[in-house]
């Protein structure tokens, strides 16, 4: 019987030439995690989109030292967590604290075009969780109006869950997606 | 990175020669991009077929370049795609700004009847 969990740790030295082989090793860690009546196909393009944007972030922001990826399946869900103590994400600290956690108040556009909203949810004042819409195509006028910057977009729409955390204690950067089988 | 293997008075069709298109090359990509619409001041079909993997930032520099090209009246057609980087276009609906073929020279034939 195949065992659907795994739990392996990766450290990523954020190098842009290392991108590729270690978007292969971690899709390789994970393919024998996916339980039979998974589609495969999607999880593994999901999971491809996510850790390679994933992997960008770190060579962008993470800085000189190393990434360390978590990537953990209990046969139902598999959970990609990326930690790194580099700058902040520009939405820390951005939240307003006069309305209370939790509440439709905390959810606030942070990119707009005719293609896509994408929304970030203060759950609490440094855990933002994500979420998107589809926008209306009806008043598309041109191409000058879509957005260049689609990282968080992707990871986003790939995931069933995607939130991030800023451990001020420990100054981490915490992404941590979930994929469901 | 791109190489010209077709020209007609109407569009440039470029073999994009990379098999991988992520942040590291996007830049020099669009300048090449850039400096073949200035160039020949043709609509650009690209041949994707050698891509296995891109990130956002190789997807914001083609819709950077697709700016660029409709300012001057022109275009920029994808073809060749792999089809899990269809999907990514699809997933963030790029396929609503960029026309999409399955082959260069089926793209080649619809830009001729434009």
């Amino acid at each position: 019987m195949q065992n659907c969990t795994c739990k392996v740790k990766f450290e990523f030295d954020n190098c842009a030439d290392k991108l590729v082989s270690s978007l292969e090793y971690m899709l390789g860690q994970i393919t024998p995690c996916i339980p039979p009546h998974a589609d495969s196909n999607d999880i593994l393009f999901r999971c491809k989109a996510i850790i390679t944007e994933l992997l960008t972030n770190a060579i962008k922001h993470a800085g000189k030292g190393s990434t360390r990826f978590d990537v953990e399946s209990d046969g139902s869900k598999l959970i990609i967590r990326k930690t790194d103590t580099g700058m902040p994400l520009y939405l820390v600290n951005t939240r307003n604290n006069t309305v209370p956690e939790n509440t439709a108040e905390n959810k606030r556009l942070i990119s707009a075009d005719p293609l896509s909203s994408l929304y970030a949810n203060w759950e609490t004042e440094n855990h933002i969780r994500f979420s998107s819409e589809e926008g209306s195509l009806d008043d598309f006028l041109s191409v000058e109006e879509v957005a260049e910057h689609f990282g968080i977009l992707i990871i986003t729409n790939s995931s069933d869950e995607f939130t991030y955390t800023y451990n001020k204690t420990t100054r981490e950067n915490i992404f941590r997606v979930r994929v469901d089988f | 990175m791109i190489t010209i293997v077709q020209e007609s008075p109407k569009y440039l069709i470029g073999e994009v020669t990379i098999t991988e298109a992520n942040l590291s090359n996007s830049d020099e990509f669009k300048a090449e991009l850039v400096k073949l619409l200035d160039e020949h001041h043709k609509i650009l079909i690209l041949d994707l077929q050698e891509l296995k993997y891109v990130d956002s930032a190789f997807l914001g520099a083609l819709v950077s370049s697709l700016k660029y090209a409709i300012s001057l009246k022109l275009d920029i057609v994808l073809a060749g795609l792999r089809t899990d980087i269809r999907d990514l276009i699809k997933l963030i609906r790029l396929d609503k700004v960029f026309k999409i073929y399955n082959y260069a020279e089926e793209a080649s034939f619809a830009v001729n009847k434009m």
